[in-house]
This record gives structure tokens, C-alpha cells and sequence, in this order.
């Protein structure tokens, strides 16, 4: 096949794999770039998806494999697009590759990362534990293969993991890459980022211990996170049994994101069930301005609705402090069905943080507009070119993957135009 | 309960054009009442404000005492998600309700609307420029003696010692005018007060004594306590106090100057180094500071907090014109400019006028109301200790 009938799929998330597989299994060769050193984005940091909550990994698990078994999908971690040229049928892609220092000699026997001396915050778990600079994100990582973070690696005078590596893994001298190559068509699926919460003064503005985002308490309620799962607050690992879940901490506000995030107020009715789960006694205070289960999603609601332990008071938290001495936390708000301001006390906050697109601080390299809050604007995309999933609009992961089964054929017909 | 709601369509438009512009784009998320620091915690303000506004609920927002409660920290409008600004909404109500309860109730419809302004900027200016010299017949002829256009054309081009009392406008006259605009002004404070308390204390028990909440208000008031509480306009507590402050002094001063004039029949302009003097140019100076200030304050809070509105900036208009016309008045005519400085004390005491007859119906009329409306709140136990 022409090198010009090749797809690039820009992000190796959720929606870039399925637009990766989908595409390679319909005939076509896919050049599938990640910018981290593992595939999976968003979803394998999720605990459970929501409707079903079904643990995302065994989905990612499939997708790995469909990865693997085709001979159709050349793919690159720790690896940028920097430069895209040409038009449809015939577009110059130019790919950096940083250097993993690791090589696929590796079995993740973790010695290396026992070897180790360099700590770093993980980025993987939103800060709420550290790793070591020579790391795997979690065992069901693909590839899995370990990656060494130059940022805090010590360099060769330590050397450590080089010692510790039976394998001869770990090539401390490996040089970034530059690679190019033609394409015919352009998958651009680089996902999102939570809202920055420093930016929410009134809520803590991220400083406050307990006081987490909707994506930490995934990490907080994931078997593979830093708690293995039990959902203890960050500041003294106490059960956190009385949980505060704030709506729109950035969404639907003029001052912050200007649109409704989709997914918060499903993940927190999502959440709500991991707190209800895992102890009994357990109760969760839900504050929202509207809550937004949009289509069948409005059964979840009821359900979770029905818990006596579960309250959904009408109100937006406008101020978070908290109890020094107890590391508690105190939620203003006002019940607006009873007309009151009320002040209550919980051991942990979840601030439902909006989405928001990548675009917004990184643009795609190539030439088109932008949404004001940096979603991408389909129309002005260049022929050949398409976006999906966050991109264009804050979606839930079966929408996503909607998109990106819908963009292969797109891409495909771009490309052998 | 069930309430049936009639809306008032005109109400709702009269919000929005008297600076509410922005009033439906709440979506009632209470933000607003949670970082409001003056609002009781039980049915807080502004929510409920804005939601009876867009629902056109007039008597209930119109003798609410909340909306007299609020300060206009303009904390809610800092932090509102929909940028729908309740600090400017209530604001636009607060207006309203001045209207509502104004006697005579026309004028409460001129000084609210822009249109009006040159009409009523007219009355003073004739009354000092035309009626002054030459109505004979209500001032008595001794003092308009040589009040012709004549005569004003010597008097601002002479090089003789400037005397605004005698030489342009004569003391009874001036305390004629000045005592029956009081008078209007006190009549219509009276009748609107009383209004607004029926309005108030209507299916209402009053629980706590009047004079003790009349105190608390008092004594919260001379130290501008609730101001103090606002985050985002954290510097109006200074801007008003300097105003507010001047005030007094300046309500000192003349009745000291009534005293000179009457009980001593010593006439102005008196030495620099009266106590009397220097009294009122201290209070001068501490409104000329306040007011700069507040349109400072105004000019820097303007993209968090709002622009304001016309009958905003009338009143801080006013004021201005009034200080600076005066410290120039006395300026000038210690410099002997006959040429700036009778026009400029002319300007001086049209401007005093205008706020003088028409306070009832200005923005000025808040310190009655919000006193009003404080004095209820304390009363009945609505007002956040």
C-alpha cells in the first residue's frame, strides 16, 4: 500500500485506539501517535464507567489486543506531532519522539523502579501519591514497558536502574527521535484535561487537602490507585464516609467554562455509588444547580435518588473551608427548595471540575479555529481532517467511541481518494 | 402551599431599564446568597430578589426590606456565573422603590429618568438667575437693589473685594429658598416613610423596641459595619465614610453659620482662621476625598462589580459638583477672579438645590429607606448580628 493511504490518529485514548482499530480492522494502515509513554488517556485513570459500572480496563484490554493482533497499526508513546503539511491524499507528517530509556527488553519486573532514588509527583494518580522517576502507570499498562521521566531522573552519575536491570532494558544514552512520513488522512483525538481548581478561589482554589476533583476520587476509588482502592481522605487516610459532592466547580460559570461539562453530574451519581459501596454507613450530599442525566442516563438518577443515605440539595457550593484541627471540611451553599444558607461539615469534597478540550493550551498542528473556550471547530477543518470525541464538545466515553467507530470510514475514503 | 403568581411585564422591563439589564440571566444557582456577607442565613438575599424580578413579583420586592439590607458589596456579581450582576439588579430595585413611594410621585418619576434632567436642572438656574433680581414683589426691594444684567456685568468684572452675600445673592432670599426646598424635601420624606412603613409592618409583628433598633442601626452605622464586611469593593466602607463624614461635618457647619448670621448678625465671608471655617473646609475636604474615591472605586470595581446606572452616577454627580463648586467658590474669591467666581457659586447653589429639593426622589433618599428598612430588620430579628 502507498504511504499516502496511511491514517494518523493523533492521542491514544479512548477515541484515538477505537478510531485506530476501527480503521486498521476496515483495511487501512494507521500511524497512532500518544503523546504519554501508555496508551489509554482519560479512561484507564476511571474506576468504573458509568452507566453499567463495569471497570473500563477489561474495554481498554480489548482494544490492546485488537492493537497488538493487527499487523496494520504502526504506533508511537512519548511521541508529538510537530509539523503536518500537504492536503488530503497527501499530507507530510514530521513525529518527535522523546526518549523512553527504556527498551522493549523489558519484562516490568519493577527492579528498576526499586532501584530508583528519584521521587516524583504522579501524574497518573493527579498528584495524591508519588513514584518513581523509572515507572509503570499501573499493572494493566500498555505498552508495558517501563519509561524513565528525564524531568526528575538523576541521569547517568546514578545509573541505579541500569545496575538493577537484568535484562539490559535500560539505555540511559537514548536520543530523541525525529520521524516523518505521508499520510492521506488525519484522526485528531487529543482528548481533554480537567479544569484547573486553582482557578475556583472560593472552593479552595486546590489547596485544601480533602477537598479533591471528581478525577482524583477516581484514582481515590480505583484498585489500582494510591489507596488500592479504599477511599480514605488524602490528608490523614481516614474512611471518608460523609462525602460532599460539588457541581459545576467551573462549568455552566461566565468566569470559568461558559458550558455545561455533559458527564459531571453523571460521574457524581457514578461516584456516589463507590462511597455508598464500600461502606455501609456511608452518606453523600450531592449540591448542583440542575442535575443533567441526559436521555436513558435519567434512570441511573432515580436510582441513585432512591438511596436514604444519598441527599441532592438545590444550590451551588460558593464557599469551602476547612477545620484545621479536624481537617474536616465545611460547604456553604443555599438549600434553595427550603430558603436557608446552610453550613455543613464533611470528611472529604469531590468538586465536580469541568472539561476542558486540549486544544484549549495545545493546538493541533494543523491550521484551523477554534471555539473561544478552544474546542475545535468541525467546518473549518481541512479536508481530510477530523477531530473527535472532547475535541468538539464535552462527551461521555460512549460517545466517543461513537465518533471515532463513525470517523474511520471518514478517513478512509479521505485517504484513498 | 400553592401562591399564584401574577406577573407585572411592566415591572420586570421598569428592572431592566433602571440598570437591571442583566436580570434574566439567572438561572437561580444561589451562588449569589452564599458569598454575600450581609444576607441573613434564612431566605438570604439576592436569589430570591432575582427570581421575584424576573417573575415580576412587584409588592414583594418593592417593600421588601431586604433589598435595603444589601449593601451592594457586589461580591454576588463577582462571583455569578451567568454574569446576571444582582449587586446592579437590586440596585435597579432599590431605585424602583424610591419611585414607588415617592410624594409627590411625578417627581419620583423625573429625577429616575434622564429625560427629565434639564427640566429639573431649570427650576434652580431660574429661580437664582431670573426670578432672583427681579421678582420684586416676594423679595423685598432693599435687597435686589441693583440686580440688573447691568449691574451683574459690573459686579463680575470689578475689582472690588468679592462678597457672594451681599453683592449677588442676597441671604434672605437664598435662606427662603433653600429653608422651602427643605420643606418639600422633608414633606416628601415624610409621606414616602410612612408609606413604606405601612407597607412593611403589614402582617408583620413587631417584636423589639423601636428606639432600641434605632440605636443598633445607630451605632452600626456610624462605624459602617456592614460595608466593612464586603470582599470584592472591600474600599467602599472608606469611600462613604469620607462622604458620609463630610456630610455631617458640613450639616455642622451651617447650622454654626446659622448662628453666626442670626444670633450674631455677623455676615460672611468669614476669616480663614474661624473655628467655624476651618470646621467646614476639613468637612469639605473629607467629601471632596470620599466622593473621588467612589468614582475611583467605582472606575476599578467597574468590570467585577458593574458600571451602575444613571440614577448612580445623577447622585455621585451631584455631590462632585457641589464640593468642587464649592472649595472653588471660596478658592476663587480669595483670589479676586470676580469673572470665574460668581458663575462658579452660581453653579454651586443649583447644584445644592437639586440635591436639597429632589433628595426624597434621588439616590440620596437611601440614607432614609436603608435607615428604614435596617430599623425593621433589627426590629423584627430579619437582620443578620
Amino acid at each position: 500500500m502507498a504511504d499516502n493511504k496511511k491514517v494518523l490518529v493523533i492521542g491514544g485514548g479512548f477515541s484515538g485506539l477505537t478510531a485506530a482499530v476501527e480503521t486498521a480492522e476496515a483495511g487501512s494502515e494507521v500511524v497512532l501517535v500518544e503523546k504519554t509513554p501508555f496508551f489509554g488517556g482519560r479512561v484507564t485513570q476511571l474506576n468504573k464507567y458509568f452507566p453499567k459500572l463495569c471497570p473500563p480496563n477489561c474495554g481498554l484490554e480489548i482494544n490492546f489486543r485488537r492493537i497488538k493482533n493487527s499487523g496494520d497499526i504502526t504506533f508511537y508513546t512519548s511521541a508529538e506531532v510537530e509539523k503536518i503539511s500537504g492536503e488530503e491524499g497527501n499530507f507530510d507528517v514530521t513525529v518527535k519522539v522523546k526518549s523512553r530509556y527504556v527498551n522493549d527488553k523489558c519484562v516490568g519486573c519493577n527492579a528498576c523502579a526499586e532501584a530508583c532514588p528519584a521521587e516524583m509527583p504522579n501524574d497518573f494518580n493527579f498528584g495524591l501519591d508519588t513514584t518513581k522517576a523509572a515507572y509503570i502507570t499501573h499493572n494493566q499498562a500498555f505498552p508495558f514497558i517501563y519509561a524513565i521521566d528525564d524531568r526528575y531522573c538523576k541521569g547517568k552519575a546514578c545509573a541505579k536502574c541500569v545496575d538493577a536491570c537484568k535484562y539490559n532494558a535500560i539505555d540511559l544514552d537514548m536520543k530523541p527521535e525525529t520521524i516523518t512520513f505521508k499520510v492521506g488522512s488525519i484522526i485528531a483525538a487529543s482528548g481533554w484535561e480537567p479544569y484547573d481548581v486553582s482557578k475556583l478561589d472560593n472552593l479552595g482554589a486546590g489547596k485544601i487537602k480533602n477537598v479533591v476533583t471528581n478525577m482524583q476520587m477516581e484514582r481515590l476509588a480505583s484498585p489500582n490507585g494510591p489507596t488500592a482502592g479504599k477511599i480514605l481522605r488524602p490528608s490523614d487516610g481516614k474512611e471518608a464516609k460523609n462525602i460532599a459532592f460539588v457541581q459545576c466547580a467551573g462549568s455552566r460559570d461566565e468566569n470559568h467554562l461558559p458550558y455545561c461539562s455533559f458527564i459531571c453530574c453523571m460521574a457524581s451519581l457514578k461516584q456516589v455509588t463507590y462511597v455508598r459501596e464500600q461502606y455501609e454507613d456511608s452518606k453523600a450530599e450531592i449540591f448542583y444547580i440542575d442535575i443533567r442525566t441526559p436521555g436513558r442516563y435519567e434512570q441511573f438518577y432515580w436510582k441513585v435518588k432512591d438511596d436514604p443515605n444519598v441527599t441532592l440539595t438545590k444550590g451551588k457550593v460558593a464557599r469551602i473551608t476547612e477545620d484545621i484541627a479536624t481537617g474536616d471540611i465545611i460547604v456553604e451553599a443555599e438549600d434553595i427548595m427550603a430558603g436557608k444558607k446552610i453550613k455543613r461539615t464533611f470528611d472529604l469534597v469531590i468538586l465536580a471540575a469541568g472539561m476542558v478540550p486540549s486544544t484549549k493550551n495545545s493546538k493541533l498542528p494543523v491550521e484551523t479555529s477554534y471555539t473561544p473556550d478552544g474546542f475545535v471547530m468541525p467546518a473549518s477543518l481541512k479536508k481530510g481532517v477530523y477531530a473527535v470525541g472532547t475535541l468538539k464538545s464535552p462527551v461521555d466515553v460512549a460517545k466517543s467511541v461513537q465518533e471515532a467507530t463513525g470517523v474511520a470510514i471518514k478517513s478512509i475514503q479521505s485517504a484513498r481518494r | 402551599m400553592t401562591e399564584q403568581i401574577k406577573p407585572d411585564l411592566k415591572f420586570i422591563n421598569s428592572v431592566i431599564n433602571a440598570g437591571g439589564e442583566s436580570l434574566k440571566k439567572c438561572f437561580q444557582c444561589a451562588t449569589c446568597s452564599v458569598v454575600c456577607n450581609v444576607t441573613p442565613d434564612d431566605k438570604p438575599f439576592p436569589r430570591k430578589e432575582m427570581v421575584q424580578a424576573q417573575w415580576g413579583m412587584k409588592d414583594k420586592l418593592l417593600s421588601n426590606p431586604d433589598i435595603w439590607l444589601c449593601h451592594q458589596c457586589s461580591d454576588c456579581t463577582a462571583y455569578c456565573p451567568r454574569d446576571a450582576k444582582p449587586g446592579e439588579v437590586l440596585g435597579a430595585i432599590r431605585k424602583l422603590s424610591i419611585e414607588h413611594y415617592a410624594f409627590p410621585s411625578f417627581m419620583g418619576k423625573m429625577v429616575a429618568d434622564p429625560k427629565f434632567l434639564i427640566l429639573l436642572l431649570l427650576v434652580p438656574v431660574l429661580i437664582f438667575a431670573v426670578v432672583a433680581p427681579y421678582l420684586g414683589q416676594i423679595i423685598p426691594p432693599q435687597y435686589l437693589e441693583g440686580h440688573t444684567p447691568e449691574y451683574l456685568n459690573e459686579l463680575i468684572t470689578s475689582s472690588a473685594p468679592i462678597v457672594y452675600a451681599e453683592k449677588f445673592m442676597p441671604v434672605p432670599f437664598i435662606d427662603t429658598v433653600f429653608v422651602l426646598a427643605a420643606l418639600f424635601a422633608a414633606l416628601g420624606f415624610g409621606v414616602g416613610i410612612m408609606r413604606y412603613w405601612k407597607d412593611l409592618t403589614a402582617g408583620t409583628k413587631v417584636k423589639g423596641s423601636i428606639m432600641g433598633a434605632v440605636m443598633a442601626t445607630v451605632t452600626e452605622f456610624l462605624a459602617h459595619k456592614k460595608f466593612k464586611t464586603c470582599e470584592v469593593t472591600v474600599d467602599r466602607a472608606r469611600s462613604h465614610l469620607f462622604t458620609f463624614y463630610g456630610f455631617v461635618g458640613l450639616a455642622i457647619t451651617t447650622t454654626w453659620a446659622i448662628v453666626y448670621l442670626y444670633g450674631m448678625h455677623w455676615l460672611s465671608p468669614y476669616p480663614l482662621r474661624d473655628p467655624m471655617k476651618i470646621f467646614g473646609n476639613l468637612s469639605a475636604l473629607s467629601l471632596l476625598i470620599g466622593i473621588t474615591l467612589v468614582i475611583m472605586n467605582r472606575m476599578k470595581n467597574a468590570e467585577k462589580a458593574g458600571m451602575g446606572s444613571y440614577f448612580d452616577w445623577l447622585f455621585i454627580g451631584v455631590i462632585f459638583t457641589i464640593v468642587t463648586t464649592g472649595l472653588l467658590s471660596e478658592i476663587l474669591r480669595l483670589m479676586q477672579v470676580p469673572m470665574l467666581a460668581y458663575p462658579v457659586y452660581f453653579v454651586h447653589l443649583v447644584a445644592i438645590f437639586f440635591l436639597f429639593a429632589y433628595a426624597p426622589f434621588s439616590k440620596m433618599a437611601h440614607m432614609v429607606y436603608r435607615t428604614t428598612a435596617l430599623v425593621f430588620a433589627k426590629q423584627t430579628g430579619r437582620d443578620k448580628t
